[in-house]
């Protein structure tokens, strides 16, 4: 590779800018992937919930009854009726089979058997192992259930001479929820918002212990350090500024794509938040060069970042919260900045509240950007003297 | 035609016996085989292994404040999901309590509340939960259907007693029970709902990952792997099955463990047959190596496959369906998880092991994994053929020629 013979912060700017325009490996890991997964995950969830879940009915009495609930019941919008089984084993293949998510069954003389007061039991089989969906069904069969109920009682009273209003008797007491700042329940909104940010952090990892790593490799990392004088700071510095500009350009336009564009819940201050990713992406390049500090070897920093970047989707509770988990686990989630990064989105962007709430979370992150000078001195020993270990 | 035979089976054996000597020598590769597949499911089913989301803190604002509000706060409380934390005096001081994260829901009940019900009419309190996990909300809102449902029937029980003492004659209690079964996983937990996916999914993973390191060394380092340009080209569909063999002979112990010790540790749902499972879970892995076989026409470096590949864990996560269903995703996207093995080996691991599926109920996916093998296999053969190995034969001829230059 040509370099540039001279030195200073300058020539070692253009040297990296070089170095990322030359290889298009760069240009798959600050550009392709992250953009990518920013159209791939908004536009896979864009209808927002998965309604019309496959589902059957196993209707063993086949009365004018039954035959009213399968109607209510195909009458949902949740819920699509796909398969019309006879018996609880069919509708159990079925099920095993993947064609449903769930099925409701009505008991042999079912209509016989209410009006003559013996209680019939309605069940309904929900496949827990699909959640989303099954949990959708879940709602569905017992709102139906419970309409039927309903019909019932206000029948059973009538004959008795009682003029019944069916909601005031069925739910004497109604619990309404009112889902703050997502009344959609859009399961991109709550998804996507805390995904796409992890992607990048992972990527920003990677290609931060990449680029630094590459250095040691090919042993170019001594002339680097000629060319910042022998000033580790000023060698960081100039190598990882023009990723730092990129990632900021990304994180921003990852943030219009989000709220402007996708038109994500946002209800507060778009200042507080683009500082926020704006500090998220240093954080996480600080993350990464300390990686890189405590393991100056190209494989096992990326190994290392590779391995913190994946876990970070599930350890920084974005669907099982850190309270939930083990203590000894949970507390992993606050090492990771995009754990503030989610944290400030929930108040920023989908709670609107001020930002004296958040005020620690946007500290945490100067954390993580002072991380790296306590491995400087590693660095720069692995840099003087480099070896390449695959 | 014996004799050609004969050789292919002697490039086969010792192909055999050379990939095992790069592959245990291998750091990186060894790493990918070990600890991916033995350390990762253990981590990842540590996190999510309390299974189910308790007592997420609320906050209660009562302008009642009567026996029957205050019943319904104490039921709340008593539901697993759910712990009042305690009272605030208006919904701005709650609200605030919500801002500083001290509570996830505000129980807000009106004036009123009680006399409502007493005189028959429907009594309404409100919910506010905050919608940051959707987990969270879940809780909350089965917990107030329950509440709301067991309070409604005590209530119903007791004005049919006053009012009407002969419709108690006709129908004591509940005329029409409602049951609810959850199939599969039938806690409703969420290790057990994720973790048979991801677990397949690393498998996956760990094949691709390892297969595109050892290309990438290939390329690096041609002599050190074997590629000797003064010689004439091996067999490479001989050379291909040898490392495969010897990939899916490494990985049977990781693959033992991770579809059958780990579930068998974290107490997730094991209703298939092992030996079925192993069965379906075949055609996946070479599926997988063909893949990874692609993959190495574009791994240049050793360290590159972390770049290049380990970021597709996630879209492969979510095109297998696990989180959003396949039926609602477009038409495109449904076409693209169709091509990913792993779509295929979760969903059919998922029905076999969760919810006990036979080999022959899961036979469309176990079909279409041995077409995606067959299709990814022969494109692999095609690009290592003409894509591959002509680049890594120049590239030992170019270092060989280095060589001797600095020794002339």
């Amino acid at each position: 590779m040509k370099e540039i013979p001279r030195k200073g912060f300058k020539a070692l700017f253009v040297r990296s800018v070089l170095q990322i325009v030359r290889r298009p490996l760069y240009w798959v890991g600050f550009f392709l992937l992250p953009l990518f997964f920013f159209l791939f995950l908004t536009n896979l969830m864009q209808q927002g919930l998965p309604s019309q879940v496959p589902a059957a009915i196993v209707d063993k009495d086949g009365t004018s009854l039954s035959r009213q609930i399968t109607q209510n019941l195909s009458s949902m919008q949740m819920v699509d009726l796909t398969e019309a089984c006879d018996s609880y084993t069919q509708a159990r293949q079925d099920m095993q089979a993947g064609k449903i998510f769930g099925f409701f069954l009505i008991p042999e003389n079912f209509q016989a058997d209410l009006l003559a007061g013996r209680k019939p039991v309605i069940t309904f089989y929900t496949n827990m192992t699909y959640y989303v969906p099954a949990s959708l069904l879940f709602k569905t069969f017992k709102a139906t259930a419970l309409y039927a109920k309903a019909g019932v009682a206000v029948s059973v009273l009538e004959t008795a001479g009682v003029d019944a209003d069916a909601s005031s008797l069925m739910m004497p007491v109604n619990i309404s929820a009112r889902p703050l700042g997502n009344p959609w329940l859009n399961y991109a909104v709550y998804l996507c918002n805390s995904f796409v940010p992890c992607v990048l952090q992972l990527m920003i990892f990677l290609v931060t212990c990449f680029s630094l790593g590459q250095e040691i490799k090919y042993g170019s990392s001594r002339r680097l350090l000629d060319m910042a004088d022998g000033s580790i700071v000023k060698a960081l510095a100039a190598k990882l500024l023009p990723q730092t500009i990129i990632w900021i350009v990304i994180v921003i336009f990852m943030e219009s794509w989000l709220f402007r564009w996708n038109h994500y819940p946002m209800h507060g201050s778009w200042w507080w938040l683009t500082l926020s990713e704006v500090m998220f992406v240093l954080a996480s390049q600080g993350m990464g060069v300390f990686f890189f500090g405590l393991l100056p070897n190209l494989r096992l920093s990326l190994s290392v970042s590779a391995l913190i970047g994946i876990l970070s989707f599930s350890i920084a509770a974005f669907s099982f919260p850190a309270e939930s988990m083990y203590p000894a686990v949970g507390i992993f989630s606050w090492i990771l900045p995009i754990r503030y990064n989610f944290l400030i989105y929930i108040d920023q962007a989908l709670n609107g509240i001020p930002v004296y709430y958040s005020r620690i979370w946007f500290a945490a992150y100067i954390v993580f950007m002072l991380l790296p000078f306590t491995m400087l001195w590693n660095i720069k020993r692995a840099m003087k003297r480099p070896v390449y270990a695959p | 035609m014996w004799k050609n035979l004969r050789s292919q089976f002697k490039a086969l054996y010792e192909g055999y016996v050379e990939e095992f000597r790069y592959v245990l020598h291998d750091g990186g590769i060894v790493l990918f085989f070990c600890f991916l597949p033995l350390a990762y499911p253990i981590i990842y089913s540590l996190i999510y292994n309390p299974e189910v989301v308790r007592d997420v803190r609320m906050v209660v604002v009562d302008h009642d404040r009567t026996p029957k509000s205050r019943e319904l706060v104490r039921n709340l409380d008593a539901c697993q999901e759910v712990w009042i934390t305690g009272y605030a005096a208006d919904l701005g001081e709650a609200r605030r309590a919500m801002d500083s994260h001290d509570c996830y829901g505000i129980l807000e009940i009106p004036e009123g509340f009680q006399r409502k019900i007493g005189r028959g009419e429907q009594s309404p309190a409100v919910m506010y939960c905050d919608m940051s996990l959707l987990l969270r909300y879940r809780g909350f809102l089965v917990a107030a259907t329950n509440v709301a449902q067991e309070m409604g029937s005590e209530i119903l029980a007791s004005k049919i007693d006053e009012t009407l003492p002969i419709a108690a004659t006709i129908s004591t209690g509940d005329p029409l029970p409602i049951d609810n079964i959850s199939l599969g996983n039938i806690e409703n937990g969420f290790d057990s709902f994720i973790m048979p996916g991801v677990i397949v999914l690393i498998l996956h993973q760990c094949i691709i990952l390892a297969s595109g390191m050892a290309g990438g060394g290939r390329r690096e380092h041609p002599l050190r792997m074997g590629v000797d340009p003064r010689k004439p080209e091996c067999h490479l569909g001989a050379r291909m099955i040898a490392e495969m063999l010897c990939y899916i002979t490494i990985l049977i112990p990781p693959t033992l463990f991770l579809l059958h010790y780990v579930p068998l540790m974290f107490a997730f749902p094991m209703a298939g047959n092992i030996l079925e499972i192993f069965t379906f879970i075949m055609p996946m892995m070479l599926a997988c190596l063909g893949l990874g076989f692609c993959f190495q026409g574009i791994v240049w470096e050793r360290e590159s496959v972390f770049l290049l590949w380990v970021v597709t864990s996630v879209a492969f996560l979510f095109l297998s369906g696990l989180t959003w269903p396949r039926y609602a995703m477009s038409p495109f996207w449904h076409f693209v998880s169709g091509l990913v093995p792993a779509t295929w080996g979760v969903e059919g691991f998922i029905k076999m092991n969760t919810n006990g599926s036979t080999l022959s109920q899961v036979s469309p996916e176990y079909i279409r994994l041995w077409i995606l093998a067959a299709v990814y296999l022969a494109a692999g053969y095609c690009v290592r053929r003409w894509w591959v190995m002509p680049a890594v034969r120049q590239r030992a001829s170019a270092i060989l020629r280095q060589q001797s230059q600095s020794e002339g």
